[in-house]
């Protein structure tokens, strides 16, 4: 793995060498190699938009582009099936490079570059690349991230979701947006991350047993959104897509620029998405439209050898409609809807338009950061990250009052962090750091509802230290964190007249991870971690007490909650056989202390609304267990078949019954066929995959007002093709989703109780590189 | 530069020390305007006599305390003028929501169901397109016979819906405001 990583790095060097000198006869020779395996990469095509000269590697992936003049220049690097690389170079005399592509495939050691530093952690991680997420754009980020064995996510229809990795998500999954902890209303199934998957070039899900290096409640898994780092290139470049998509009729924009400048290193993103009324096999779903305007800028300073900074801002600003059928007022309606073919206010029509009921999100984030090397082998980064979050969620009143929210909540959040890091010998490799972070949140009273989650002003400050180091083909690594938390609420009493109740918690966690990897042989690789964390209760399962319509129960919080407690272990094995057959799977067991989840009582609860049941917060000792295993076969060179699998089981333990919300177990299977000219297109890749998704059978009827949906099965196709132009490179591409048109409801989206989930849909895109 | 990390650490400090406010202020305790926490149901008997008066009263909400539920007497043979109050007695003066659902007749209707197999409930009242709203009914008894009426309230109701007009809720949809059941006596 070790060998890898310095593979990585090395591509980043250009090698120059000597030859002779004269005008216009400069020759730029070298290979190309496969990054993963080493070998030689034939048929790799190499260009040059200013000399508009290019070259295909021989059989040896050896290239030679020849009668160059001195100057610079845009190199471009690609292989079917492979990231493209981009390089840019200075030339005063013949040049040799060497150039590493790394093979797109999901399967074997993933390397790992968090920010300037490449770390790798014996922790599992599976990668979606630039690539992946330019031709998924018109996704959100917990659907995108479904392609991820072992990822689901919870929705309240499609354009609300969040992401569940090993059945955690919400407050137990951390997501950090360029390295920071989101900071937002993560409660409930209902509220969706506020982050544009597009501004990042990279999406990381480390399905692991903690990440000590960041602040949050990560039970494990963390979820990484990365932006690109400027490439050194003295031009301004960027990329231009659009995409439309059929369900909906979405249309989107994405639009990135570049340039390392001389006075600074920028990098500006923008992202405009509208989508109406989707459609299920049979009819329209009434307002289920959304629209985004996203933007994130970028700056890199290096101001001298020892000290550099960057700054990062990122605004993301949504409307997402819910289904208007799905908004009732009592348990009779909700049995009512059970009972439809087609929800309440179906309309024969497609819409644009968004009416209550709807979400309005904004966010923002500010980030500095600068680095200072001591030295060579040691350095220290100083961090500062400001988080803005505006929620609002409108819902069909009376009166007027659509118009005003019914909820509405604004947080504000500060971190900060210092960072060590320090190399020591014997390939010892120490980060040490201290973080702090103030969140005051609060309930605008424009509502005139009682708020279900109350204000709150927390105050937290950790410390971790982590170390790892390489032993010829062996890995460790060990971390411990402690945070003290000190929270204050002010709630409403919801007995008359209303009072406000002040609480104050204090907390302590102790966390600590180990972990091991062992490349055994060139075709075996082991890991086996091990993770102890600790969450505290939040203050929506504390303190909430009233109605939840949206679930049409009484909610109560539990005072006394204690801190929830996790022991996870994961094993990873991987194999690789001839470069045609790999295998690997992720065996995981999560053990939890005082598992917080929503308990239905035996006991109803008259209001003038009719009687709702109640719902307690609760505690029990819960297990979840699973794996994510992903085969793939390579018949030949161009074709390739892929199958992943992930089955989860997850229970209480101390009530001998299921948990609920765990996603279902799915098989997905791929064919991929690679075409390296076909007409005017070149690289074109044909996909046809099926994703068939089992019944979720673990679940009492007790636990839901409906019996789990059935088992479904979605076939779809993928078209693409990349050509290079003169000064553009082109990539289109064609996906079609739910080809057969089936209707089908999922166990994790909210909306089963009312609709079917979406029918075909077609998208095309298209997006210019330049 | 050799400073920086002393500066750094100085910084952090002053930052855990000076972050603004130290408690959450005194959340603005919201006017619950749009709460309903009183249903009045005043029946008056037509040829003269004592009101009869169905009351649904939850003052702190939904949740909470139970709600306080009256019972009624009805006379055999007797027709009722029926007439509906909603309330907000949270609030300071006592809101009336009756006029709110007037003011939206259009997307308001109250239904009537009675376990009372001779009860008869009929709409007394029409909204701006003709279609009933049930905020002014009538109530006719015939025989003798003990059970209780349920009344809802539902907003954007489909009033075009087959048998809505006539007071059947099956086809009704739209959002449940209130759904109020009183034991009743016909004697």
């Amino acid at each position: 793995m070790f060998n890898k990583l310095l593979a990585t790095l090395s591509f980043l060097f250009v090698i120059p060498a000597y030859l002779s000198a004269q005008n216009c006869d400069r020759i730029i020779s070298g290979r190309v190699i496969d990054l993963s395996t080493g070998k030689a990469i034939e048929y790799a095509n190499i260009y040059s938009k200013e000399a508009e000269a290019g070259a295909v590697t021989d059989s040896l992936g050896y290239f030679k582009i020849q009668n160059l003049c001195n100057g610079s220049y845009h190199i471009s690097a690609s292989h079917i099936g492979c990231l493209p690389k981009h390089l840019f170079v200075q030339i005063t005399k013949d040049t040799s490079l060497i150039i590493y592509l790394d093979h797109n495939s999901e399967v074997l050691n993933e390397v790992n570059i968090i920010g300037e530093i490449t770390t790798a952690t014996t922790q599992e991680s599976q990668t979606l690349n630039s690539e992946d997420i330019a031709q998924n754009s018109d996704k959100n980020l917990a659907t995108m991230l479904e392609d991820v064995t072992g990822v689901s996510s919870i929705k309240n229809g499609s354009g609300i979701a969040k992401p569940i990795v090993h059945g955690l998500y919400g407050n137990r999954l951390t997501i950090l947006n360029n390295g920071i902890a989101q900071s937002g209303q993560q409660w409930g199934v209902d509220h969706s991350p506020e982050i544009d998957p597009l501004v990042a070039n990279k999406i990381r899900v480390i399905k692991g047993v903690g990440a000590l290096e960041y602040q949050g409640n990560s039970l494990g898994s963390v979820i990484l959104i990365e932006p690109k780092q400027i490439t050194l290139d003295p031009h301004v470049h960027g990329n231009a897509r659009y995409f439309f998509e059929s369900n909906g009729l979405g249309n989107g924009i994405n639009i990135d620029f570049e340039q390392y400048g001389k006075l600074v290193a920028w990098r500006i993103v923008g992202t405009l998405k509208k989508s109406g009324d989707n459609k299920t096999s049979k009819y329209y779903l009434r307002n289920t439209g959304n629209q985004e305007a996203n933007v994130a800028l970028q700056l890199e300073k290096t101001w001298n050898k020892k000290l550099s900074s960057d700054l990062y801002f990122s605004s993301f600003n949504a409307e997402l409609g819910i289904l208007r059928g799905s908004q009732v007022g009592n348990l009779t309606d909700l049995e009512n809807a059970f009972q439809l073919e087609e929800p309440y206010f179906t309309e024969d029509n497609f819409s644009y338009s968004i009416d209550a009921p709807f979400q309005r999100v904004n966010h923002h984030l500010l980030k500095f950061k600068s680095k200072y090397s001591l030295n060579k082998k040691q350095w220290i980064s100083l961090t500062y990250a400001g988080q803005y979050n505006l929620r609002k969620e409108f819902d069909v009143r009376r009166g007027g009052r659509t118009d005003s929210p019914s909820l509405s909540l604004e947080q504000k959040s500060n971190f900060l962090e210092l960072k060590y890091h320090h190399y020591l010998p014997k390939n010892w490799k120490l980060k040490t750091g201290i973080q702090g972070n103030y969140v005051d949140n609060v309930n605008k009273p424009e509502t005139g509802i009682l708020p279900l989650i109350t204000d709150y002003i927390s105050r937290e400050l950790g410390i971790f230290a982590l170390a790892n180091k390489s032993y010829k083909q062996t890995r460790f690594e060990l971390g411990v964190r402690y945070d003290f938390e000190n929270r204050k609420v002010a709630t409403i009493s919801t007995g008359v007249p209303r009072e406000i109740v002040r609480y104050e918690n204090n907390y302590q966690n102790l966390s600590a991870v180990g972990g091991i990897t062992n490349d055994f042989a060139k075709w075996l690789s082991v890991a086996y971690n091990l993770g102890y964390s600790v969450r505290n209760p939040e203050v929506n399962e504390l303190y909430s007490n009233g109605l939840h319509q949206g679930v049409g129960g009484i909610e109560e919080g539990n005072p006394n909650l204690k801190q929830e407690v996790s022991f996870k272990n994961t094993l990873s094995i991987k194999t690789k056989i001839k470069n045609k057959f790999s295998f690997e799977t992720l065996l995981y067991y999560q053990e939890f202390q005082d598992y917080i989840f929503l308990n239905p009582e035996d006991e109803f609860r008259l209001t003038i609304r009719g009687a709702f049941p109640v719902f307690k917060y609760e505690q029990t000792q819960a297990q979840i267990m699973g794996f994510d295993a992903v085969a793939s076969y390579q018949f030949f060179e161009r074709a390739e078949l892929v199958a992943k699998y992930s089955f989860l089981y997850g229970s209480d333990k101390t009530n001998n019954i299921p948990l609920i919300y765990m996603p279902a177990n799915n098989l997905y299977g791929e064919l991929n066929y690679q075409i390296p000219k076909l007409g005017p297109f070149e690289n074109v890749e044909i996909q046809l995959n099926n994703r068939y998704v089992f019944k979720q059978n673990n679940l009492l009827p007790s636990q839901d007002y409906l019996e789990a949906p059935e088992a479904y099965n979605l076939v779809g196709v993928k078209l693409s093709s990349k050509k290079q132009f003169k000064k553009v490179k082109l990539n289109t591409y064609l996906r079609i989703e739910n080809l057969l048109n089936v209707s089908y409801r999922d166990y994790l989206n909210r909306l089963r109780y009312f609709a079917d989930d979406l029918g075909i849909n077609a998208i095309v895109g298209i997006s210019l590189s330049f | 530069m050799t400073n920086s990390p002393f500066i750094i650490l100085t910084s952090l400090l002053l930052f855990f020390s000076g972050c603004k406010k130290d408690e959450p202020l005194d959340p603005v305790i919201p006017n619950e305007e749009e709460l309903i926490t009183t249903f009045k149901y005043t029946l008056t008997p037509i040829g003269g006599g004592e009101n009869i008066i169905l009351t649904f009263k939850d003052l702190d909400g939904d949740g909470g305390n139970p709600p306080t539920i009256s019972k009624g007497k009805l006379d055999t043979n007797t027709t009722y003028s029926g007439s509906v109050e909603l309330l907000n007695e949270l609030e300071n003066p006592v809101g009336n929501i009756t006029e709110e659902v007037r003011e939206e007749s259009n997307d308001h209707q109250l239904f009537y169901q009675s376990t009372i197999s001779e009860l008869e409930v009929s709409y007394n009242d029409n909204d701006l397109n003709n279609n009933p709203i049930g905020l002014v009914t009538q109530v006719k008894t015939k025989a003798a016979g003990s059970g209780n009426i349920t009344i809802t309230l539902r907003h954007k109701p489909n009033k075009s819906g087959n048998g809505v007009q006539s007071g059947d809720i099956t086809n009704a949809g739209g959002e449940t405001d209130i759904v109020v059941t009183f034991e009743l006596d016909v004697q």
